[in-house]
């Protein structure tokens, strides 16, 4: 059973909304997964970055 | 009594007993509002400051019959309207909105209206006040409230940034926003090709016009059941997050440079100043409304005095001006809000009863109305003793500033039009707000025709 709103949602709004979140949710998708991916490698990266600037610390020190 | 506002709801209302404002939740939104609290959404918006928090309080207050809880919402001090908001409070709002609904959907709830009314400005950020806003929904179900959010925020946001900032005073007109063929006409025809904008106010004008044609369902027949993943569903929210992020509005205007182009010299400056800031220490008040405030230079000055100010201007673009300065300076002490005093905000809404006039919104300590009587008294032709009159109304105290004819400021308001003014004096002056007004000090500007008044109200 559908949750019905208290306030008018408009029947061409929905329906508008069903199709652009069909349509936006593909390129949203990718854009997350590979947003996710991005971070990850740069979480890598920065993990990597991070431990040699301590090593750099300890020696200075 | 219960809020004339409060009706739109079934869930719950608000009402007041004893002065104090009460928030009443109903049988019918008691699954909701259960979940609210039990999903510890309400608990993390209340730590991220995103809406107001409240005390729970016996279930015999109840107003009516027909409760579940009682709650004692905390109050905010002063209340304030979409369109007095300029565009970076309205864009801020609007992403509110949107982090809201997002919060809800990873509780498993949804924010079952959009309404912009929902949002006060409170120690200088939006907050929701709405508590009852929140309902289970499957992650499936469209947003109820997508229409209204589009009608509320996006629209005015959309032609404030590319039709004209005094667009946002439209919403005025439409307390349920702004009729989205109506925007569509109205914006630029570029406006087509921002994929956002397109999508969420052409497309979405044309889908509603579409719909309005179709024939009536049958009676006692299914309603339409329509779906959406949730991905689809965080992406539709993402993409209207983006098309209000990516709009832009850049102040400009003859007000928002008015401080800094000013016939002032530095020593008139200064002891304007010292005289304000004597008057406000004189009056020791802890709230001050600053009418006609421009960009806020003395605002600044009465928050600097320990003053909870709100700072009305009829320009947007100084007030605009004015918020993204306070929001920089972390100042929450200042509220800038637009206004034009001579034709203040009114009642309006169902019964006029929904939203309350200007004068109806608070009583400050002092009223500060520096160089602008002459603006209402010679541009607006409004007598001298009318302008007193109203400031009597709004505070028992004012700080008001007396522009002669000689200052250039007003000679050139007087430019081209013949003066009819006899009695726009000093003595005129004094007469007419000696009349509810106690004069209690009159301290002329240092360098310059001007004189400022501390007055009492009588």
């Amino acid at each position: 059973m559908p949750f019905l709103a208290y306030i008018d949602p408009g029947s061409g709004s929905m329906l508008l909304q069903v199709l652009l979140a069909g349509a936006l949710a593909i390129p949203f998708f990718f854009r997350r997964v590979i947003g996710d991916a991005w971070s990850k490698v740069r979480g890598n990266r920065n993990d990597t970055t991070r431990s040699d600037g301590g090593e750099d610390a300890t020696t200075d020190r | 009594m219960v809020d004339p506002a409060s009706f739109r709801d079934p869930s719950g209302f608000v009402f007041r007993r004893d002065g104090v404002l009460y928030r009443q939740v109903q049988e019918s939104g008691a699954r909701d509002w259960s979940s609210f609290l039990a999903t510890g959404l309400y608990d993390r918006l209340v730590a991220d400051r995103l809406i107001v928090e409240h005390q729970e309080e016996p279930i015999e207050r109840a107003a009516l019959p027909g409760a579940v809880a009682v709650l004692r919402p905390r109050l905010i001090e002063v209340v304030s309207y979409p369109y007095e908001w300029s565009f970076s409070q309205l864009k801020e709002a609007a992403l509110l909105t949107l982090e809201l609904q997002s919060r809800a959907l990873d509780a498993g709830m949804r924010l079952k209206d959009a309404s912009s009314y929902n949002i006060q400005l409170d120690a200088g950020r939006p907050i929701l006040i709405d508590s009852l806003s929140f309902e289970l929904a499957a992650p499936t179900e469209p947003w109820p409230a997508y229409r209204q959010f589009c009608e509320h925020f996006l629209a005015p946001l959309a032609l404030i940034a590319h039709r004209d900032p005094r667009c946002g005073l439209m919403l005025r007109e439409f307390i349920d926003g702004i009729p989205l063929e109506l925007a569509t006409r109205l914006l630029p025809g570029r406006t087509r090709l921002n994929l956002g904008l397109s999508a969420h106010l052409h497309l979405h004008a044309g889908a509603q016009r579409r719909a309005a044609n179709d024939p009536p369902p049958e009676p006692g027949g299914a309603k339409k059941e329509r779906r959406i993943s949730e991905t689809g569903q965080r992406a539709l929210l993402d993409s209207l997050r983006r098309t209000v992020e990516g709009l832009r509005w850049k102040p400009s205007s003859h007000w928002s440079a008015y401080a800094s182009t000013t016939s002032y010299s530095e020593a008139a400056t200064a002891s304007k100043a010292e005289i304000v800031r004597a008057m406000l220490a004189d009056v020791g008040g802890h709230s001050a409304w600053d009418v006609g405030a421009n960009t806020g230079v003395y605002s600044t000055l009465a928050a600097d005095a320990g003053y909870r100010v709100v700072a009305w201007d009829q320009d947007a673009a100084s007030v605009e001006a004015h918020w993204l300065r306070v929001r920089g300076d972390g100042n929450p002490s200042i509220l800038p809000l637009i206004l034009d005093l001579a034709n203040p905000s009114p009642a309006i809404g169902w019964a006029l009863e929904e939203r309350a006039s200007f004068l109806e919104r608070g009583h400050p300590d002092v009223l500060l109305a520096l160089a602008l009587v002459h603006h209402l008294a010679i541009g607006n032709n409004v007598p001298l003793p009318g302008v007193a009159r109203l400031f009597a109304r709004m505070a028992p105290r004012a700080i008001v500033e007396f522009v002669p004819k000689e200052d250039p400021m007003t000679r050139r308001l007087l430019a081209a039009r013949r003066d009819i003014f006899e009695h726009y004096t000093i003595e005129g002056f004094r007469e007419a707000f000696g009349g509810p007004f106690r004069i209690l000090r009159e301290s002329p500007v240092a360098d310059s025709p001007r004189t400022l008044f501390l007055l009492e109200r009588r």
